[in-house]
C-alpha cells in the first residue's frame, strides 16, 4: 500500500500531523499501537503552542482555551496552580496564580476515590478562599458500585452523560450561593455536549478538574483527532505497530508492521511520532536506550545510573532522552540524516511537554507540504 | 542471551502499565457489574492465579472475546488471550447443553440442513422460541439464521466445481459453516468474483467449523479437534502452493491468531497462506495483477462497519480501500463499536439485554448515516445489525459481485 | 492504681522480635509498653526474603539453629497460618555442584530433625516447571514462604488485644536512669513533637541492629555486626517452591516465592553501622543477584524486576569472618544485671526472623523472672488473631457461603479469619493486589497507620507491579480524611512516591521504566504535584 506521508505513532503529534497534511491534500496513513498518552491528558497543554494549534482543532470541533503564546493557570487536582498555555474547553484558566471565585462548592460522585477532593479543597483554602466539599449520588451510579473495580473516571461518564438534566438538578440542590463549582473530569466522553449543557445548567462556573486516568476529555480529543482525520480521508491502521522499516542509500523505502506480516506499506515522506518508552517510541534494557524501529542515534546518558535522579519529582534525565536530528528534524542514524524521515513530538531529545510537541509537527508538516 | 535484555516475552502480562484503557474501550463493562473488567480479569488477576490458582473466577466467561482490549492497549498485551488461557487453564464449569448447541455449528447444520423448511418454520413459531427461552435459555428474540435447503458444498459440487477446471490459477476455499447450511449465496458470490478474475476456486477435503463458538463456550478440547482437521486439510493445499481464502473475519481470526495461542495448533507453515478474500482482491488489484471493472450502473450509499476481530487483524483497510474503488459507492466508515452479539453469546437468554447495549452506539451511528446497505465481513454482525437496525448487511464479497461487470473483467483478467 | 505512664515492661524496637515479646509478655498478664521509633517492621524484620526456613539452610554448619528453625517453623504453619505459605523447598544441585555435598546436607537435616527427601531432578522440573532445567539432584524440605508484614501486624495486634500500649513513630531518645538501675525511657513523638517519660521495672532492647545504640544509651556495649544483604523482587511468581541451591550458604541462592511475587537474595556484605539507616543496592549488586539467580530459574533472566532493596543482618558479634556469614544465627538474650550489673535492662537479640517467637519466649521469661511473675508462655499454642480458621482456602469456605469475589480472597489472604468483619467500601484502591476501600479502613482503624508506607506494610498496598501509581493517590485521600489533615496526606504521598522510587532506582529499564515514566507523568503534570 502506498501512502504520500506515513506516521508512525497515533498520539498528539501525530494525529495532529496525519490530520494537517490530509487537510492539505497529502494521503496518509497513521500507524498506531494502541492508544496514546492522551488518554492520561491533563485536559491541558504547557509550553509555547503554535497559532496553528487551535485553528486545526477548531476544525475537528475541539475547543481549545488559551492564548497559545502566553501563560494561564489551572487549578491542579493536589490544589496546586500551574502555568499552561491551552485547555480543552473543560477546564477553566485563569489570568493569575489564584483562581477566580469568593466562594467554592467541590462536588463529587459518591465513592469516586480518583479525585482528591481534600487536596483540592486545601489548595483553595490556602489562597484564602471559603470552599466545601459536598458528595452526590445519582441511581444511574448504582450498577457501577457493585463491581469494585469500576467506580472509574470512564465509567461514571459512561453513565452521567446520559442523565445531565438529573446531575444539573442534583448539584443546583447542593448550591448554597457559591459561584465556582469544581468536578471532577467525568463529562463529555463521547461528545462535548455534556459538558457545555452542565454549564448552561447551573447558575455557576463550573472548572473540571483531571481525575486518575484515563482522561475523559483526553478520550473524547483522541477521538474527535482520529474521526476528523478519518474524515478527511486518512488512513488510520489502530492496533498495528511498525516492526521493521527498510533503509537504503539514507533513505526510508518501506515499512511492515506487525499485523500487515508480508503487506509492506510505502510513502514519499515518513514521521517518526512514536513517544517515549510508555509508548515503545524508545526502549531501554540494563546496558542502554534505543530507538527500536530505525535504530537511530539516541541523546541519552550513557551510564545507567546517570539516567535518573533521586528525587522522584525533580526532572529526570531519562525522561530527556530522544532522537537526534538535524536542524529540519530529520533523525540521524550513525550520525548521518535520513532525507525523508522526519520526528516529531516526545521522541525528540530534550524536555517534554505538549507545547514542544505540537511545535515539532508544524515544523514537519511545513517541510513535507511545501 | 543477555540478562534482561528482553522481559515480557514469556510474561506477556508483566507489560501492562495498570493504564486501564482497555477497561475505557470494554463494552462489557458498562453492561455487566458482574464481569471484573479486561484489566482484572487479564493481568491483574494472572498474577494472583499464579500465586493460587483459587484466585480464578468464573466470571470470566462473560468476556466476549472481542478483543478490543488488545486493539487499544499501548503496551501490546494480550489481554483476551489471558483471559481465554485462564478460561481454559482454570475453569471447573461444564458448557450447558445449550451452550453446547449454540456451539456445534457445522454438528447442527448437517443435521438441520435436510430438513430446512421444516425445522426453520419450527424455529421462528412462537411457541418453539418461548420454548428454547425457557428450556434452552436462548432468548426468545433471536431468529435463528435459517438454514438452507441445499448446503453450499452441495451446490458447488452440482454446478460450479467442473467448471473450476478450466483456470490455470487456483485458489483454495474455506467457506465455514455460515456459507455452508445458512448462506450459500455468499460462497456463489465469492466464486464469480473469483471466476471473474480469472481464478479457478476448489474446496478442502475436509473442512470443520473453525471452532470459536467453543473456544468461548469453554469447549476447548473439542475446538483443538476441528483445528487439527483444518490445520491437515489447509497444510494439504498450501503445500500445493495454494492460498486458502474465506470470507469470514472471524474464522480468519481464529485459525490465524487463536489457533497457536489458545489452542496451541501450530499453523506456522500456513499461517500466511490463509487470507481474507478482500485482501487476497485488494492486494491483486493494487499491484497491478488483476483487474476490476464495475457496472456505470451501480450506485450504493454503502457504511462499512469493522467487526471486532477485523479489527484485531488490523485488516479492515483491505475492505475498505477495496470498496472505495467502486466508482459508484457512497463510502462511510462507521466509528468502530461492538456491535453485541459476538458470536453465540448475543444468543443467551441472560447476554440479550447486555448485547442489545453494546450494540446501541453502532446501531444509531448507523440510523444517522442511513446507508442503503451496511458492509461488513462478518456473518453473526450481519445478524445482529439486521436484527437490530433494519438495515441490510452485505459482505464486501458480495457487493462485488453485484458491482463488477463479471464479462468485462473475466476478459480484463483474461489477457 | 497505677498511673497510665508506669508498666511492668516497656519494650523498645517494633520488630518481629519487639512485637512477638511484646505480645508474649501481655499474654502472660504483664502492663506491655512498645515503642517503634519508624513503624513496625521497618527494619531487618520486613527486609528479608519471607522465608520459612525448615533450618536446611544451616543443618550442615549449625545444627542448634537448625533445630530451633524446623521447631519453629512447624508452630508458626499452626499459630501464623494467614502469614505463611506452605511451598515446601528443593536444594538443587548443578552440574557446576558437587554431588556429594547432597548426602552430608541430607544426613544434616535429618539429624536436625528436618524432614529431607531426595528426588528424582525429572519429579522436581515436574513439581517446580521453573527450576533450572539442567539439575542433577534435588532435595525437597519443609521450607515456606512467611509475610513478615504480616506476621509482625499481628503480633502487635494480638499484644493489643491483650491490653499492651503500642507507640509508633516515636524514639527513645534516652534510658532513664537511678544509679545501676534502669526506671524507664524518654521518647519523642515524631508525628506531634510531643516528649515524654514511660517508666517500668523492665526495659527490653528488642531494638535489632539498631540495640546496639539503644544498649550505649543504657550505658552497656553489645557489639552488633553489620552485614548488609541485598534482594530483588520480580513482579510475579516465577515459582510455586522454595528453590535453594545444595552448597555451602553463598551470595544469591535462595529464591522465594512470597504473596504475588519471589524474591532473590541475597549479597553480604559488612557495612559501617552508620550506613545502616540508609541502604542502597549497587549496580555490581543488581548484577550478581541476576547471574546468580538466573542459575536457580532461567526464567528470572527475562522477568520484569519490581524493586531492588537491602537489609541489615542484626548479628552479634562472634568472631573475625569478614562477611558475617558464618556466625551462628543463634539467639542472644542478655540479662544486663548478670553481665554488666544494670538492673531492669534486657537485651533480645541475634537469631533470626524464623525464631521470633522463641527469641520473645526468651526474653519474657527473664522479664517474669525478675518481675517475679510465675505464668507459662502460651505463643505457641495460641493462634495469631487472623489464623483461627486454618489456611486461606479453609478460611474463605468458613467465612463465606457463596463464592467468594476476588478481592474478598485477596483480603482473606492477607488478613485471614479478620476478612469477615472487613466490607468492600467504595472500592478498589489498589487494582495489582486487589486492596479494598474497606480493607484500607480496616488497617487504618486497627492497625496503627500513620503513612502510606505504614499502610503499605499492613496491606500491600503499592507493593504491586505499579508501584503507588494509581492507589498512592487514592489511599492519601481516604489517609487525609482519617487524619483531617490534607498537607500532611500530601507530603507523605510525595514521600511514598520517593520511597517506592528508591527501590524502582537500580532496576528501572524495560517495562519498569516505562511504569517509572507513566506515574512520573501522573504525579507531575495530571495531578500537578
Amino acid at each position: 500500500m502506498k501512502f504520500q506521508t506515513i506516521i508512525v505513532g497515533g498520539g498528539l503529534a501525530g494525529l495532529t500531523a496525519g490530520l494537517a497534511l490530509q487537510k492539505k491534500g497529502i494521503s496518509c496513513a497513521i500507524i498506531s499501537s494502541g492508544e496514546n498518552a492522551l488518554h492520561f491528558s491533563s485536559g491541558t497543554f504547557s509550553g509555547d503552542c503554535p497559532e496553528e494549534t487551535v485553528r486545526l482543532f477548531e476544525e475537528a470541533g475541539i475547543v481549545l482555551k488559551g492564548d497559545p503564546a502566553k501563560d494561564s493557570w489551572r487549578l491542579t487536582p493536589s490544589g496546586s496552580m500551574q502555568k499552561v498555555r491551552l485547555a480543552f474547553e473543560d477546564v477553566t484558566l485563569y489570568p493569575s496564580e489564584k483562581i477566580n471565585a469568593t466562594n467554592v462548592l467541590i462536588a463529587n460522585p459518591e465513592g469516586f476515590i480518583d479525585f482528591p477532593t481534600a487536596f483540592i479543597a486545601d489548595g483553595i483554602s490556602q489562597q484564602g478562599i471559603p470552599c466545601k466539599v459536598k458528595s452526590f449520588s445519582l441511581p444511574c451510579l448504582k450498577l457501577l458500585r457493585e463491581s469494585p473495580s469500576e467506580m472509574r473516571s470512564v465509567g461514571i461518564a459512561k453513565k452521567l452523560d446520559g442523565c445531565i438534566e438529573e446531575v444539573a438538578e442534583c448539584i443546583k440542590g447542593l448550591l448554597d450561593g457559591e459561584d465556582l463549582v469544581i468536578l471532577p473530569q467525568v463529562f463529555g466522553l463521547a461528545s462535548p455536549e455534556p459538558v457545555r449543557a452542565l454549564r448552561a445548567a447551573i447558575p455557576a462556573e463550573i472548572n473540571f478538574i483531571g481525575t486518575m486516568p484515563p482522561s475523559v476529555p483526553g478520550i473524547r480529543v483522541q477521538l474527535q483527532l482520529k474521526k476528523a482525520f478519518e474524515r478527511a480521508g486518512g488512513t488510520f491502521l489502530m492496533g498495528d505497530t511498525a516492526i521493521m522499516a527498510e533503509i537504503a542509500d539514507g533513505t526510508v523505502r518501506f515499512i511492515r508492521t506487525k499485523n500487515l506480516d508480508s503487506h509492506i506499506l510505502s510513502a514519499d515522506n515518513y514521521i517518526l511520532a512514536s513517544g517515549t518508552f510508555f509508548s515503545k517510541g524508545l526502549t531501554s534494557s540494563m546496558q542502554k536506550i534505543s530507538e527500536p524501529l530505525f535504530g537511530l542515534d539516541v541523546e541519552c546518558p550513557e551510564e545507567r545510573t546517570e539516567w535518573y535522579s533521586e528525587d522522584f519529582f525533580a526532572p529526570q534525565p531519562y525522561m530527556a532522552a530522544g532522537v537526534k536530528t538535524d536542524k529540519d528534524l530529520h533523525p540521524l542514524r550513525d550520525g548521518q540524516p535520513i532525507s525523508n524521515l522526519y520526528a516529531a513530538g516526545s521522541i525528540l531529545a530534550g524536555k517534554k511537554n505538549a507545547g514542544m510537541a505540537l511545535t515539532s509537527t508544524f515544523k514537519v508538516v511545513k517541510k513535507i507540504a511545501l | 542471551m543477555t540478562l534482561q535484555e528482553i522481559t515480557g516475552s514469556a510474561h506477556n502480562f508483566e507489560e501492562c502499565m495498570k493504564c486501564t484503557v482497555c477497561t475505557a474501550y470494554c463494552p462489557v463493562v458498562p453492561v455487566n457489574p458482574r464481569y471484573p473488567g479486561p484489566k482484572q480479569a487479564g493481568p491483574d488477576g494472572e498474577r494472583l492465579r499464579l500465586k493460587n490458582p483459587e484466585f480464578f473466577d468464573e466470571a470470566l466467561k462473560y468476556c466476549l472475546n472481542c478483543k478490543r482490549c488488545e486493539v487499544v492497549c499501548p503496551s501490546g498485551v494480550n489481554v483476551a488471550d489471558i483471559i481465554q488461557e485462564a478460561r481454559i487453564r482454570y475453569s471447573q464449569s461444564k458448557p450447558k447443553l445449550r451452550d453446547k448447541i449454540l456451539a456445534s455449528t457445522d454438528t447442527m447444520g448437517s443435521l438441520a440442513r435436510p430438513f430446512a423448511p421444516v425445522v426453520n418454520g419450527v424455529l421462528s413459531l412462537g411457541v418453539t422460541k418461548a420454548m428454547m427461552d425457557g428450556v434452552l435459555a436462548v432468548d426468545k428474540h433471536r431468529t435463528f439464521p435459517k438454514y438452507s435447503s441445499e448446503s453450499f458444498e452441495g451446490w458447488f459440487k452440482r454446478k460450479a466445481k467442473a467448471a473450476q477446471d478450466a483456470f490455470k490459477e487456483k485458489v483454495a476455499y474455506f467457506h465455514g459453516c455460515y456459507v455452508n447450511y445458512n448462506y450459500p449465496q455468499l460462497g456463489k458470490d465469492f466464486v464469480k468474483v473469483m471466476n471473474a478474475l480469472g481464478i479457478g476456486v476448489e474446496l478442502l477435503d475436509k473442512e470443520k467449523c473453525c471452532g470459536v463458538a467453543m473456544i468461548s463456550n469453554g469447549m476447548s478440547k473439542a475446538a483443538a479437534k476441528n483445528a487439527a482437521i483444518n490445520s491437515g486439510a489447509i497444510s494439504k493445499v498450501v503445500e500445493k502452493g495454494l492460498r486458502v481464502l474465506t470470507t469470514s473475519s472471524t474464522c480468519t481470526f481464529t485459525m490465524r491468531d487463536e489457533y497457536p495461542e489458545l489452542l496451541h495448533i501450530d499453523n506456522a507453515a500456513w499461517k500466511n497462506s490463509l487470507l481474507l478474500a478482500t485482501r487476497f482482491i485488494y492486494e491483486a488489484v493494487d499491484s497491478g495483477r488483476k483487474k476490476l471493472i464495475f457496472k456505470d450502473s451501480y450506485k450504493a450509499r454503502i457504511a462499512y462497519h469493522t467487526p471486532c476481530h477485523l479489527e484485531k487483524l488490523g485488516w479492515g483497510v483491505f475492505s475498505t480501500r477495496l470498496l472505495k474503488m467502486i466508482p459508484g459507492v457512497e463510502f462511510t466508515l462507521l466509528d468502530s463499536a461492538c456491535c453485541g452479539i459476538a458470536g453465540t453469546y448475543g444468543f443467551k437468554k441472560e447476554n440479550y439485554e447486555a448485547s442489545q447495549a453494546i450494540g446501541k452506539a453502532l446501531f444509531e451511528d448507523i440510523a444517522s448515516v442511513a446507508p442503503d446497505v451496511v458492509a461488513c465481513d462478518c456473518e453473526t454482525c450481519k445478524w445482529q445489525i439486521e436484527m437490530s437496525t433494519g438495515y441490510k448487511v452485505m459482505n464486501p464479497v458480495s457487493i462485488l459481485a453485484e458491482a463488477l461487470d463479471t464479462e468485462l473483467t473475466a476478459e480484463a483478467n483474461r489477457s | 492504681m497505677a498511673k497510665s505512664n508506669e508498666f511492668d515492661v516497656i519494650i523498645i524496637g517494633g520488630g518481629i522480635t519487639g512485637a512477638g515479646t511484646a505480645r508474649d509478655c501481655a499474654m502472660r498478664g504483664l502492663k506491655v509498653l512498645l515503642i517503634e521509633r519508624h513503624d513496625i517492621a521497618t527494619g531487618a524484620s520486613g527486609r528479608n526474603h519471607g522465608l520459612l526456613h525448615s533450618g536446611a539452610r544451616y543443618a550442615v554448619t549449625d545444627q542448634e539453629s537448625a533445630t530451633e528453625c524446623i521447631e519453629e517453623n512447624m508452630i508458626l504453619r499452626r499459630i501464623a497460618s494467614h502469614c505463611v505459605d506452605e511451598t515446601d523447598g528443593f536444594f538443587i544441585t548443578l552440574p557446576e555442584d558437587d554431588l556429594d555435598y547432597q548426602a552430608k546436607f541430607v544426613e544434616s537435616c535429618r539429624s536436625a530433625g528436618i524432614r529431607a527427601d531426595i528426588i528424582d531432578p525429572e519429579e522436581a522440573r515436574r513439581l517446580e516447571p521453573s527450576v533450572n532445567p539442567d539439575i542433577i539432584g534435588a532435595v525437597r524440605v519443609p521450607d515456606g514462604s512467611v509475610d513478615p508484614f504480616r506476621l509482625c501486624a499481628a503480633n502487635m495486634l494480638d499484644a493489643k488485644l491483650h491490653g499492651a500500649k503500642v507507640l509508633v513513630h516515636t524514639e527513645v531518645t534516652e534510658i532513664l536512669k537511678e544509679g545501676d538501675r534502669v526506671l524507664g525511657v524518654r521518647t519523642l513523638d515524631h508525628v506531634t513533637g510531643e516528649k515524654s517519660e514511660w517508666y517500668a521495672p523492665v526495659t527490653i532492647n528488642a531494638g535489632g541492629i539498631w540495640g546496639h545504640g539503644i544498649a550505649e544509651m543504657a550505658g552497656v556495649q553489645v557489639g552488633m555486626f553489620p552485614a548488609k544483604g541485598a534482594l530483588l523482587i520480580f513482579a510475579h511468581r516465577v515459582n510455586n517452591i522454595v528453590i535453594n541451591r545444595c552448597r555451602k550458604p553463598a551470595n544469591a541462592d535462595i529464591l522465594v516465592p512470597g504473596d504475588t511475587v519471589c524474591i532473590i537474595g541475597t549479597t553480604s556484605t559488612r557495612v559501617p553501622y552508620e550506613e545502616c539507616d540508609n541502604m542502597k543496592v549497587t549496580p555490581e549488586e543488581v548484577d550478581l543477584l541476576l547471574t546468580e539467580g538466573a542459575k536457580l530459574a532461567p526464567a528470572l533472566a527475562t522477568t520484569r524486576i519490581l524493586r531492588a532493596y537491602a537489609g541489615v543482618r542484626p548479628l552479634v558479634s562472634a568472631d573475625n569472618d569478614p562477611t558475617g556469614r558464618n556466625i551462628s544465627r543463634g539467639i542472644v538474650c542478655l540479662d544486663h544485671e548478670e553481665r554488666d550489673g544494670l538492673k531492669g535492662f534486657i537485651t533480645i537479640t541475634g537469631g533470626k526472623l524464623m525464631t521470633y517467637r522463641l527469641m520473645a519466649e526468651k526474653a519474657t521469661d527473664v522479664a517474669c523472672r525478675k518481675l517475679g511473675v510465675d505464668r507459662h508462655c502460651a505463643t505457641a499454642l495460641t493462634p495469631l488473631p487472623g489464623s483461627e480458621l486454618g489456611g486461606f482456602e479453609e478460611t474463605i469456605k468458613k467465612i463465606w457461603t457463596m463464592p467468594a469475589t476476588t478481592y474478598q480472597k485477596a483480603t482473606a489472604f492477607r488478613t485471614g479469619s479478620s476478612a469477615k468483619d472487613i466490607e468492600k467500601g467504595v472500592g478498589l484502591v489498589c487494582e495489582c493486589e486487589e486492596v479494598s476501600s474497606g480493607e484500607v479502613d480496616y488497617a487504618i482503624r486497627n492497625l496503627e497507620v500513620h503513612s502510606l508506607t505504614d499502610l503499605r506494610r499492613r496491606t500491600r498496598v503499592g507493593m504491586g507491579t505499579c508501584q503507588g501509581e494509581l492507589c498512592a493517590c487514592r489511599a492519601a485521600g481516604m489517609l487525609a480524611a482519617s487524619h483531617g489533615c490534607a498537607e500532611r496526606a500530601r507530603k507523605d504521598m510525595r514521600e511514598f512516591m520517593n520511597e517506592r522510587w528508591k527501590g524502582s532506582r537500580p532496576i528501572a529499564w524495560g517495562d519498569t521504566l516505562r511504569e517509572c515514566e507513566f506515574t512520573n507523568w501522573i504525579y507531575n503534570h495530571v495531578l500537578g504535584l
